[in-house]
């Protein structure tokens, strides 16, 4: 026994030196990659230090779950989850797990590069860090001279914990045009649960009994603690009730799935209301004292019957009218859960004002099991005095949405006032580890927004298709090699997290601070000036209210307060929303001219011979950012069409043959998953393959890119894309 | 080590197969890249119905340390070993990869290596177990559908939760007595 | 002996040998140079492919020549003495050839020398079936070398307990397969017993084709002895054939018979599925229907006729082993594993993988022709 432990250490030893010689020819994989990233000759990792632990945090997806990463003689052997950090009940998921993939990764980008060759031929030279960034500087100032600062747009990525360098480096050049994810993600449900909450509140899964999700697949988009809370396991009295067009993980954990008709949820949850409401279930004292305009919902919903709603959504009236009940019998501790990525169709804002309101009038606000607003450990923000110019226009898209965050804009807006050049012309792009070329609908758009750029620079970790259509690339340390600042999480449980480097970046990478900071010198110094300060300041100066946090960090890789919810602070205090209640009618979209109560609104059936291609989530993927990760790439190495078996039989296609899916924006050809797991009106394939990049070794050409098809389809009120409205045609490949 | 016998147990109506302990322990323990080479794995059962009436399970696996092992009794050079404790293991240095186990296991659990030119398998984390540890599969797991432990002890939780709950192995009908332990 | 070096289709014939045997080297290099995953087609689910029926099929044959010449030295029937020498030869020979199959196979051959010595296993059927066929190994040598000698005493021992260690090895190559519990395909006391019925049809077959072509070779007339050894042998595997025909019903029978779990799929595979052409065309037409048809005809029972019987079952025997081996791994050991056709994994042979097998037989045929020119095979006592 005491051999096989030996055996074993003295064959990890093996490994872990093999990093260090890399000139010793071995076989295998692992050390294939390791030889294959030595071939650029700067691999350079600490001899002989032994074993260590370091707290870090995950940056594979949004969650940011605890990390301790295992190193032994200067290589990352393993990540392993924090079991102090409680928001992700100390678990790791499979993406957590690759993370050593992430780091170890051949296709990293190890020196900066500039574009020799056409923009998108992939012909590279390797240049130095100073004549790089003196490229990127040159072409700034080049841009903001021709065309204002304003010429140069910033699309920056999010969960790196240095996302604010760069966006404070778009505010100190002095553009408005920063982008963000959320109208490609969130922005309808952050904007009609505000409307109605004044905050985006937190579903307290944990404690609720009656739970239902739509298009929520919390078994495959994975989110902290919910995708765990969710299940309830030890024979509890929780009931899970699923929508969604597919069965997915989730529906395989519900103890009612529904395949209901895309686009048609908001009948349902009318309906519901509409039950609730003519029945007299809901929360009369709740409504009475915390909402404001219950009296015109009354009238409002009448039509919307459980019979009416059946016809729509394609789900029985008596279920519909007994889920109604149950979810009211099971008040406060039920809630009808808001989903994460709201990017589904045109009216997705009044979706989930719909939702915020059923949630309200059954009295789940505040309290166990219910809706429960956010807490979040205050950290003490970095000021700086960005240096003032005075011919800067406003922000491109402005006005291109009933509500457009200032700092986020619309994605999709954005790029078509680029592409029309109004009220004037963007040409430099700048961007932070954002993958735009396969995240926003309608690729062939973003390559033509791309070509018309006089300049575009990307900062990221791998080739990705948008660092491949760039002209200069910045190669950044991976989370695994960076000391990050703090990040407060907000949740019913709020923690602090943070990164330090468990080992030093590999080759020429750098972290975003050093490169904003190298820029920044490059831009004069009333903008360097603002990046006048080390990490190790800016860490102190975080915590410089409250040291305790960075001590718990240190010690236990997290920081929290509570480990207990509490519920009902927000008990007899004004919300913020303007009457300071929770609006049910909202005055305030009335005055903007948009519906105060939501309004059911039919979208355009699938049409004879085409389906609706879905979108969804995949729990060993994050959006583009993992598919060629060497140990999820085993799982799944590219991505099918699933079909369902009947429609796949009218169509004579076969399961596992070639087909090519045609929209009107693009086009793919991918392997066939014929399955009874989907409507037969629908398709759906899973996001992140179909790369155009041949820096992604492992699945370049392999599937397609969801991103080429959907077309391009706004929701007028956050700007959000809409991302369930496009039809494809299918035919054999 | 002595006077233990290791087991896990699993529940599998929390798992959401999301692959989270196949992945850590290929990491865990420096398993080849490669679709074939894994020593652990959820199986997604045959989906049940036809839509939209529709089931499934997932069933989290491994070696299940046959307290029968017939891999171990075909071994011809007795490469696969057991440990008191019940962990079975492989000596590669001992193995001439005739494959003979893989055929004889019914599971599957089994896989050749090529780095280390031995067939491989899971070892229950032995590594971690002997220091104080749980297997990486039974530490990362997101819904915790697995609980290690030593059935000798009737106060550890494994022993708890197969007095609390009734159970299953397996292929029962091979006579391998599996210690990866399905509650019902 | 000097008529034989000059005829075109000798040279042909040691021509394309030698191009088998190159063709196996190539292979080898292949395995050597990228290993065994990147150029066989086995996998994690069926780990034994074709390389491994490949070595039964040899072995087979070895025990069966040894069978079957034992009928002479060891049982005393004259008509089957004078081929002692040559079954004996060709009986080491495939056995060596059949231990190179497996050794391309096995990933550590020298190490497996090493440790089934100091690490001995003894409920392991593999290492009884190495041990037997190692000694048998050596049995044979010494009984060849008996009979090059002339000294009848001692071959007569030494193909007596030949004969014993032939039987005992061979039936335990059966239980390799035959004690996986998780085989339903294999598992139980059947296919010990029909692997020593087998081998006497391969014996048979194999010894029908060395009088033949030994004959044929020296371009004169077949003298009577032969003649009537052919139609004797011709008899004799007319009756092995049969009983292995009463062997492949009663295996299939009880794999339909109630659909038994998991043997049932294999058999319906060997039947109707993957393994279905390979079952009916090569097995039951080649390997069975067309030699007894040929032995039964007392017109075509020549010794042309027995030896085309002969070769139309070694050709069936072949894909016999193969089919058996296959079959036995096709049914997923678990539920849900991806990928599967019509229910069943998939194994098709690599390449260097059938390279390596024409390289095994090629050799085993060229070393042959090679004994049969050095040395003296003709027995006329």
């Amino acid at each position: 026994m005491a051999r096989l432990i030996d055996k074993k250490l003295s064959r990890r030893r093996f490994l872990g030196t093999s990093s260090c010689a890399l000139a010793v020819a071995t076989v295998g994989s692992q050390t294939t990659v390791l030889k294959a990233l030595a071939s650029s000759g700067k691999v350079t990792t600490s001899k002989g230090a032994g074993t260590k632990d370091v707290f870090t945090a995950c940056g594979m997806c949004v969650n940011k779950c605890g990390v301790i990463a295992r190193v032994r003689d200067g290589r990352i052997h393993k990540l392993d989850p924090n079991p102090e950090f409680i928001k992700s009940r100390g678990m790791l998921c499979a993406r957590g797990n690759a993370g050593v993939k992430v780091i170890y990764d051949a296709d990293r980008l190890k020196y900066p590069l500039i574009r020799v060759g056409k923009r998108g031929e992939g012909k590279w030279r390797r240049a130095s860090w100073d004549e790089a960034l003196d490229l990127v500087a040159k072409n700034m100032n080049e841009i903001a001279e021709k065309y204002t600062r304003a010429g140069v747009m910033f699309a920056s990525t999010e969960g790196t914990f240095q996302e604010h360098f760069f966006l404070q480096m778009a505010e100190c050049f002095g553009s408005p045009n920063t982008v963000r994810h959320p109208t490609l993600c969130l922005s309808s449900n952050i904007q009609g649960f505000g409307a109605t909450y004044g905050t985006n509140p937190t579903p307290d899964v944990l404690n609720a009994d009656y739970i239902i999700m739509a298009g929520a697949n919390r078994s495959e988009a994975l989110i902290t603690p919910d995708s765990i809370d969710q299940l309830k396991g030890d024979g509890g009295r929780r009931k899970l009730i699923y929508l969604d067009p597919r069965f997915t993980k989730t529906a395989a954990k519900a103890d009612e799935w529904y395949p209901i008709k895309p686009g048609t949820d908001l009948a349902f949850i009318l309906a519901m209301i509409n039950v609730i409401i003519s029945e007299g279930r809901y929360a009369k004292e709740f409504v009475e004292e915390m909402t404001v305009g219950f009296d015109k919902l009354v009238p409002h919903v009448k039509p919307y019957t459980p019979e009416w709603a059946a016809k729509e959504t394609e789900i029985p009236a008596e279920d519909i009218r007994r889920i109604a009940r149950e979810f009211a019998a099971a008040a406060p501790k039920a809630i009808y859960y808001q989903g994460r990525r709201s990017s589904f169709f045109t009216n997705d804002t009044q979706l989930r004002r719909a939702m915020a309101i059923l949630n309200a009038i059954i009295g789940n606000w505040d309290t166990e099991g219910g809706m429960v607003p956010n807490s979040k450990i205050k950290l003490v923000k970095h000021d700086y005095l960005a240096p003032w110019y005075d011919d800067v226009p406003e922000r491109i898209d402005k006005g291109s949405a009933a509500f457009l965050s200032e700092k986020d804009g619309s994605w999709i807006n954005l790029r078509n006032r680029v592409l029309e050049a109004k009220p004037y012309p963007v040409k430099g792009m700048m961007i932070y580890k954002q993958n735009v070329v396969m995240s926003v609908p309608n690729r062939a758009k973003t390559l033509k927004m791309m070509d018309q750029m006089d300049f575009i620079c990307t900062i990221d970790i791998v080739m990705s298709d948008t660092a491949w259509y760039s002209d200069v690339v910045l190669p950044e340390a991976t989370y695994l090699e960076r000391q990050d600042p703090l990040e407060s999480l907000s949740g019913i449980l709020p923690v602090v997290a943070f990164r330090q480097p468990c080992v030093e970046p590999l080759f020429e990478s750098k972290p975003n601070l050093w490169i904003m900071q190298n820029l920044a010198k490059r831009l004069g110094s009333e903008v360097a000036e603002t990046f006048d300060f080390t990490m190790d300041e800016h860490i102190h100066h975080q915590v410089s209210k409250n040291p305790q946090i960075l001590k718990d960090l240190k010690s236990k890789g997290v920081h929290y307060m509570k480990v207990l919810p509490t519920y009902g602070l927000t008990k007899g205090k004004r919300l913020k929303t303007k009457t300071g209640k929770i609006e049910i009618y909202s005055a305030n979209y009335a005055k903007k001219g948009l519906d105060p109560l939501p309004t059911y609104t039919k979208h355009e059936d699938v049409p004879a011979n085409k389906f609706r291609l879905l979108v969804g989530r995949s729990a060993i993927f994050t959006h583009g950012t993992t598919a060629n990760n060497a140990y999820l790439h085993d799982i799944m190495p590219e991505n099918t069409l699933w079909l369902n078996t009947l429609s796949a039989k009218k169509m004579g296609l076969r399961d596992g043959q070639r087909v090519k899916v045609k929209s009107r924006v693009g086009e793919g050809t991918l392997k066939l998953e014929v399955t009874e797991k989907i409507r037969p009106d629908c398709v759906y394939m899973a996001h992140g393959f179909g790369v155009i990049s041949k820096g992604q070794s492992l699945i370049f050409d392999r599937g397609a890119c969801d991103a080429a098809l959907i077309e391009d389809k706004v929701e007028p009120i956050s700007g959000n894309a809409a991302m369930h409205q496009t039809f494809v045609e299918v035919s054999p490949a | 080590m002595k006077n233990k016998r290791f087991a896990i147990v699993l529940d599998t109506r929390r798992c959401i197969d999301c692959k989270a302990c196949t992945v850590a322990c290929k990491a865990e323990n420096d398993v080849p890249l490669g679709s074939e080479n894994y020593r652990n794995w959820v199986g997604e059962e045959k989906l049940r119905g036809q839509y939209p009436n529709l089931g499934q399970s997932f069933t989290p696996c491994q070696c299940q340390h046959c307290g029968n092992p017939p891999c171990a009794h075909v071994c011809p050079t007795k490469a696969t070993e057991v440990n008191q404790d019940g962990i079975v293991h492989v000596v590669a240095d001992k193995c001439i990869g005739c494959k003979y186990c893989m055929t004889a296991c019914p599971y599957n659990a089994r896989y050749y290596n090529e780095e280390i030119e031995a067939v491989d398998k899971c070892t229950f984390c032995t590594h971690r177990v002997y220091a104080g540890r749980e297997p990486a599969c039974v530490e990362t797991c997101p819904t915790k559908v697995r609980v290690f432990g030593d059935l000798n002890d009737p106060s550890s939780e494994v022993s708890k939760l197969l007095t609390k709950y009734p159970s299953r192995v397996l292929k029962e009908s091979q006579g391998t007595k599996p210690y990866l332990i399905y509650i019902i | 002996m000097t008529l034989l070096k000059h005829r075109p289709s000798f040279k042909l014939w040691v021509g394309v040998l030698a191009i088998g045997v190159v063709v196996g080297i190539v292979g080898t290099g292949n395995v050597l140079l990228n290993g065994h995953s990147a150029v066989y087609n086995v996998t994690r689910e069926i780990p034994w492919g074709i390389l491994i029926a490949t070595y039964v099929f040899l072995v087979v044959s070895s025990t069966g020549l040894c069978l079957v010449s034992s009928l002479g030295h060891v049982f005393g029937i004259e008509k089957f003495d004078f081929i002692g020498k040559r079954a004996i030869i060709l009986a080491i020979l495939t056995l060596l050839c059949g231990f190179g199959a497996i050794g391309m196979e096995l990933t550590h051959p020298i190490r497996m020398g090493l440790y089934t010595i100091i690490s001995p296993n003894f409920s392991s059927p593999i290492w009884w079936m190495g041990t037997l066929y190692g000694l048998y190994l050596v049995l044979l040598c010494a009984e060849l070398f008996f009979l090059m000698k002339g000294m009848h005493k001692g071959a007569f021992a030494m193909g007596m307990i030949g004969f014993i260690a032939a039987i005992t090895a061979h039936s335990n190559l059966g239980a390799v397969f035959g004690l996986l519990e998780a085989r339903p395909y294999w598992h139980g006391s059947f296919l010990p017993i029909y692997f020593i019925v087998s081998a006497l049809v391969s014996g048979g077959a194999i010894v029908s084709m060395i009088v033949y072509f030994n004959h044929k070779t020296t371009g004169e007339p077949m003298p009577q002895k032969y003649e009537d050894f052919m139609g004797t042998l011709g008899k004799l595997q007319a009756l092995f054939l049969l009983i292995l025909v009463f062997f492949v019903v009663w295996k299939i029978i009880p794999g339909l018979y109630g659909h038994p779990p998991e043997k049932y799929e294999a058999t319906v595979a060997v039947l109707s599925g993957p393994l279905a052409f390979n079952f009916w065309f090569f097995e039951v037409l080649l390997g069975l229907a067309i030699p007894v048809i040929l032995l039964l005809n007392k017109k075509t029972r020549t010794p042309y006729g027995v030896m085309m019987a002969g070769l139309s079952s070694t050709v069936g025997i072949f894909f016999m082993r193969y089919d058996l081996v296959i079959a036995g791994q096709l049914v997923s050991m678990r539920e849900g594993t991806a990928d599967l056709v019509g229910g069943l994994l998939q194994y098709s042979p690599s390449v260097t993988e059938i390279a390596i097998v024409i390289g095994a037989i090629s050799t085993c045929l060229l070393l042959y022709t090679i004994a049969e020119r050095l040395l003296p095979l003709e027995s006329d006592h």
